[in-house]
């Protein structure tokens, strides 16, 4: 069940379906660190502030090194949810430091977006593309955050009715 | 439009002249004249705009008498999420109802939707 830290990243952005990538609880066989994970599932539910007071509470119990460094990544997010960006760094800095996964180096991504320091945000996110082979969604989500910031569009559509013609074949 | 009609008559009098009268209306495409009365604009999906995506999609149609379009389908899209907004919006639009001397054209309509990202200055 603490493996469930590792999984509550980016909440801000898309939390709901997170727990799809759950694992069966049925599965975990010796006692976890309850408090890390019920902290991950505040901030899976929004509550950055509860989410955040949990994961700081569970880190001073014994956890695993894996479940550690999702606690670190999930302060990270908590506290950049609470919009608390100078609180968020060092255990950003300190998830990405630890070996950091795609999401820890997208939580910081999102950081620096929301800090404005869009350089460091490019270069986190390309970070996280060399560790996962699809873009996740999540990792999309900030990097179009990023390019809304950088390099703003809109949407258009336009109306070609000159092909008015057609035979029904082709047409599927 | 008239000198269009007029320019496929000519391209195709010959044919006409050699088919039956039944025949004759699948050479006119009477849709030529069938003016939009509301044309919807489809949504850009806001994935597509998210992930910079930009594309085309050409849908094919069949106008009814009362101007109501149907059998939406896509005849070429160069990326599938805009397809069902392009699909959705040709089944919103409406055409003008034909009179009652008119027939309904046996052959389809289509419409190109360019959906396209135009920039804009950053914010800061």
């Amino acid at each position: 069940m603490p493996r469930l830290a590792s999984f509550v990243l980016l909440t801000m952005l898309a939390g709901v379906g997170v727990a799809n990538e759950m694992p069966d609880s049925r599965t975990v066989l010796g006692p976890g660190n309850a408090l890390l994970a019920d902290g991950a599932k505040a901030l899976l539910a929004g509550d950055a502030e509860v989410g955040v007071r949990l994961t700081l509470a569970g880190l001073d119990l014994p956890a695993t090194d894996r479940d550690r460094r999702a606690a670190w990544s999930n302060l990270c997010a908590g506290y950049v949810m609470l919009d608390q960006l100078d609180d968020a760094l060092p255990w950003c800095n300190r998830a990405v430091a630890a070996g950091g996964s795609w999401r820890a180096y997208s939580n910081r991504a999102l950081l620096h977006v929301r800090a404005g320091r869009y350089d460091a945000a490019a270069a986190d996110i390309a970070e996280a593309d060399e560790l996962v082979a699809d873009r996740p969604r999540k990792l999309r989500e900030v990097n179009a955050l990023l390019l809304d910031k950088t390099h703003p569009v809109r949407p258009r559509v336009s109306i070609d009715d000159r092909r008015k013609r057609t035979d029904d074949d082709g047409v599927r | 439009m008239a000198l269009r009609a007029l320019a496929a008559c000519i391209g195709l009098c010959a044919a006409l002249s050699a088919a039956a009268a039944d025949d004759a209306v699948a050479f006119i495409d009477e849709n030529l004249d069938r003016a939009p009365v509301n044309t919807v604009v489809p949504k850009y999906p806001e994935t597509a705009r998210r992930d910079r995506i930009e594309g085309e999609v050409t849908v094919c149609y069949r106008i009814d008498r009362e101007g109501q379009p149907h059998n939406v389908r896509v005849r070429y899209s160069s990326h599938r999420v805009f397809e069902r907004p392009a699909r959705r919006a040709v089944r919103a639009s409406r055409y003008a109802p034909l009179a009652e001397d008119q027939k309904p054209s046996p052959v389809k309509s289509c419409r190109t939707f360019r959906f396209y990202l135009e920039a804009v200055g950053p914010e800061d």
